[in-house]
């Protein structure tokens, strides 16, 4: 296989040579890795790495990943960062527009014309920033002979990769993680790692989240390894039954097994570490557990946010332990009766809040620190649910919000804003993905990516399609994927209330932003289909958060008004010296010669974004107090 | 027998009416729109003359649904509002204006209860409108403040309608009995009551400034400062002033700048070196508003109609 830098103008092509997506489960050696969370097949590739920017495709040094290459004049960039916060592109902060508006012209591949396969529009574009990364590394000599990989949890927006002058692939959808088979290509000693990141391709016109524009490798890089025997891949589905007095519980695994005689021990503890249920099967590429009753069993919620803990043990058929893989998980049920949510046969109160990764110093790059933070800030002013807006999060934060109780809505890697609305009026003549089979698939892949991800999460009630994207047959497939993937938990989009013929195939919710309580009252009063959700609303820019009383009301009023996601939690701005007085200082768009931008559109936060809260906070504490 | 200490010293000037007391002195000046001076325990606490004030900095959310453009005027009659008259009440009577040479009439011996001062203002707006700013001065140095604004349909709505206070340095902080946090009409369910001491004059940090640090019903706020600008002056000896309801809460701001200064701002950074004090007493303050920051108008019951009339009051002492 031969990488082509067409691909970068090609929706067709999204992920090359990847490894299919999967479960987030962490594993390890022996159980002692499990107590200290350090996996001994696991190495961080994080730190220093040689780095060549390049202002367009025609200048990058086009073949650096070659053995033979001389990178004597590469810089060193802290991996993970932003190639922005590193000092070589301009931060530029802008919301609905393309960030190349009155600089390019473009229109999406064959959204205006079926001919027009956008040739060039990326791979010969002089505004298409490029990042050429070197990393080279020594194999871990207990790892000789074994599997290994590379995972990048996060890299925007389209990456190559090759090991030791050998292509292993190429992958877009910046928010999910791409994984790449290294066991071909690895030698005993230095391994030389290539990567080439491209700060645009056709996943800009699927990536236009109202956020600060960056590229570069944003998150972790690891080199894993796998024993003889591995769990691929993991789905447990925990479901109350007998009327929400036991669980049933199913596990299926997908196990790479390489050593015939080796077992499989499956063991699930309550909360205290009693021994609920245990059994030792073969490994088998095929582990399953089936409808396993747990008597009594407690449920999930945000206010007992109860967690189960599975633990798969593998050993070689003579007691040698091979793999160890734990994972917690939460009873509950999430589903629409008389056109109302419940969870756990309960209305559903959503105190919700749209949150963006995000801190002053490093943009989205953030630490598990931030996220202990958030969490913790969430908890102490009653707020319940959160939004991934508007892609996938960091993995630890779905773990931290099933421990701490907080409702997740999951959002896909989608917004296509620039698309079909100019100047605020809706005008979707070129909208992707729209109903275009050509855009079809790459959607499909982030909706396959994020759910593949995150299923075991309990702290997920709903999917969430995008944002802000319009709607057409493409959304309605992600939905129907969705549906068939997970028949058990809601699928959220908004984007439908602009086109609604599609309402009967997209949302199980009527979702809106921004609405005001009269709309809403309007539409709770006229034989309303679905039930009602502000996927964002008391919009938070400034000195704002005024009359929210009017919303909450509804929730007295009507069983269908079932709660918002406030925009947003936390501000998005940049930390910097200022160039006058040397004091540190908070800039936003078009502070840094960023033009077009939407300047302090982006400060909308509960929180300051150096994460002190605005002093409206102790307002939503009190009215999510009421509802807690 | 009337003892004479608890009653107030007048001073007949030419320009300005001096009333004295025990540990105060103030100078209500007559061509300048309000209190020149107002000195307690040898320490001033004015820099210029309180003004009626009628503009907040924009928010986020009155650019975004077009109130300040709607409301403009309400910024020049911030800054260019004039007073065109004085009265003069002494006793409760209503005197002949004491300015030269009426004043010739009174002496250095000049004893009363009580001295009541009305400015009247017009509006620097098309068309104008009246406003009237009296403070009556009993014996114990206690200064009662009347604000009137008198309704006019023709006008736009008003961001807000208070007092504004220029202090000459900047206070070390204040001390209030109120709602917690910063609180508006629309945002202040979630305030506490109780006693709150703010360290300072924090601004807060909105990514661009403006209006901030409101604090809705609240039943006194007491101003602390430890400098002046007298070189004579070496104490750091803390004094402070009182703002008490009257009657009915206030809502009030203690920031070191003006609404307009604030205005000019995009970034906290360009906000100038803080030198003073400035402290808004608030009757009307309209809502913040939050369903969206690009036209949603904040919800009616929170808008300040400019047909009304507004009248608030409030008292001044020594904190």
């Amino acid at each position: 296989m031969k990488p082509d830098i067409s691909w970068l103008d090609d929706p067709e092509v999204f992920r090359v040579g990847q490894i299919p997506a999967h479960s987030d489960h962490h594993y390890y050696r022996n159980n002692n890795e499990i107590t200290n969370d350090r996996s001994s097949y696991v190495e961080n590739l994080n730190g220093n790495w040689q780095f060549k920017f390049s202002r367009d495709p025609m200048s990058r040094p086009s073949r650096f990943y070659e053995a033979g290459f001389d990178s004597g004049d590469f810089d060193t960039i802290k991996v993970p960062q932003h190639i922005e916060f590193a000092g070589y592109d301009r931060f530029h902060y802008i919301n609905t527009l393309y960030p190349w508006e009155g600089h390019v012209f473009r229109r999406p591949a064959y959204a205006l014309n079926p001919d027009d396969e956008g040739k060039g529009m990326f791979s010969q574009a002089k505004d298409n920033r490029v990042g050429s990364y070197i990393k080279t590394f020594t194999l871990n000599p207990d790892w000789q002979g074994m599997q290994v990989r590379v995972r990048f949890e996060g890299v925007e927006k389209a990456m190559y990769v090759w090991l030791n002058g050998h292509f292993l692939g190429y992958a877009e959808d910046s928010f999910t993680p791409s994984e790449f088979d290294l066991t071909p290509y690895l030698k005993a000693g230095e391994n030389k790692l290539a990567v080439e990141v491209f700060k645009l391709s056709t996943a800009a016109f699927l990536e236009d989240q109202d956020m600060f524009r960056f590229f570069g490798i944003f998150r972790d890089v690891s080199l894993m390894a796998q024993p003889k025997v591995h769990v691929e891949d993991l789905l447990i589905k925990p479901v109350p039954i007998n009327h929400f007095e036991d669980g049933d519980l199913t596990i299926q695994a997908k196990l790479t097994v390489k050593d015939p005689r080796a077992r499989v021990k499956i063991v699930v503890r309550d909360a205290d570490g009693n021994r609920l249920f245990e059994d030792i099967k073969p490994a088998n590429n095929r582990l399953e557990v089936n409808n396993q009753v747990i008597k009594r069993c407690h449920l999930w919620d945000t206010h007992h946010s109860y967690l189960y803990q599975l633990l798969i043990e593998i050993d070689d058929g003579t007691g040698k332990v091979l793999e160890v893989v734990p994972y917690q998980f939460g009873f509950r049920k999430i589903e629409i009766n008389n056109k109302i949510i419940e969870l756990n046969d309960k209305r559903l109160i959503i105190n919700g809040v749209n949150r963006h990764e995000w801190n002053c110093h490093s943009g989205r790059v953030i630490t598990s620190d931030d996220m202990k933070s958030d969490i913790r800030v969430m908890r102490e002013n009653h707020i319940n649910a959160v939004r991934t807006c508007h892609y996938p999060d960091h993995t630890e934060w779905y773990r931290l919000c099933d421990t701490q109780g907080i409702y997740v809505m999951a959002e896909d890697n989608l917004e296509s804003h620039g698309t079909w609305q100019k100047l605020g009026g809706v005008e979707p003549s070129y909208n992707v993905p729209g109903s275009l089979p050509q855009w079809q698939a790459a959607v499909l892949d982030r909706a396959k990516n994020n759910y593949e991800l995150l299923k075991n999460h309990p702290s997920i009630l709903f999917w969430s399609l995008g944002n802000e994207s319009y709607a057409g047959d493409d959304i309605a497939a992600m939905n129907r994927y969705y549906k068939q993937v997970d028949p058990d938990r809601l699928v959220h989009y908004e984007g439908v209330f602009h086109n609604p013929k599609y309402k009967p195939q997209i949302s199980d919710v009527e979702s809106r932003m921004y609405a005001t309580p009269t709309d809403i009252r309007d539409y709770l009063e006229n034989n309303p289909q679905k039930p009602f959700i502000l996927c964002e609303y008391m919009h938070d820019m400034g000195n704002s958060l005024g009359g929210m009383k009017s919303y909450t009301d509804l929730i007295d009023k009507y069983p269908m008004y079932q709660g918002g996601f406030i925009w947003d939690f936390i501000d998005q701005a940049i930390e910097v010296k200022d160039e006058v007085t040397g004091q540190a200082v908070l800039r936003y768009g078009g502070d840094f010669d960023d033009r077009p931008a939407d300047y302090e559109f982006s400060g909308d936060g509960l929180l300051f974004s150096d994460r002190t809260p605005k002093p409206a906070m102790q307002e939503v504490k009190y009215y999510y107090g009421q509802y807690n | 027998m009337v003892n004479t200490t608890d009653k107030l010293h007048v001073i007949y000037g030419d320009g300005d009416l001096g009333v004295g007391g025990d540990g105060f002195h103030y100078l209500f000046s007559y061509s300048r729109g309000g209190i020149e001076s107002l000195v307690i325990d040898n320490k001033e606490w004015l820099y210029r003359e309180p003004k009626p004030t009628f503009w907040r900095a924009t928010t986020d959310n009155d650019r975004g649904n077009g109130f300040s453009q709607k409301s403009a005027q309400w910024l020049g009659a911030d800054l260019f509002s004039q007073s065109v008259g004085v009265d003069v009440k002494v006793d409760d009577q209503l005197i002949k204006f004491p300015g030269a040479k009426v004043n010739n009439q009174y002496s250095n011996n000049e004893y009363v209860d009580k001295i009541e001062v009305s400015y009247h203002f017009v509006t620097a707006t098309k068309p104008t409108t009246d406003v009237s700013v009296s403070y009556t001065v009993i014996g114990d140095g206690t200064i009662g403040v009347q604000v009137h604004y008198k309704g006019n349909i023709a006008l736009p709505d008003l961001p807000v309608f208070g007092m504004r206070f220029l202090m000459p340095t900047v206070a070390s902080g204040f001390k209030y009995d109120g709602l917690s946090g910063e609180t508006y009409p629309d945002r202040m369910a979630g305030g506490q009551r109780g006693t709150y001491k703010v360290a300072g004059l924090p601004v807060t940090k909105y990514l661009v400034p403006q209006d901030c640090g409101v604090h809705m019903n609240t039943d006194a706020v007491t101003i602390t400062r430890d400098w002046t600008k007298n070189n004579a002056d070496r104490s750091e000896r803390a004094f402070s002033l009182r703002f008490e309801e009257s009657g009915t809460p206030f809502a009030f701001s203690c920031l070191p700048y003006t609404a307009e200064e604030l205005e000019n701002a995009t970034h906290i950074e360009e906000l100038p070196v803080p030198r003073r004090t400035v402290v808004t007493i608030l009757g009307a303050v309209r809502g913040v508003g939050g369903i969206d920051s690009w036209g949603s108008d904040v919800e009616s019951k929170y808008h300040i109609p400019a047909g009304k009339d507004i009248d608030f009051g409030f008292k001044i002492m020594k904190g």
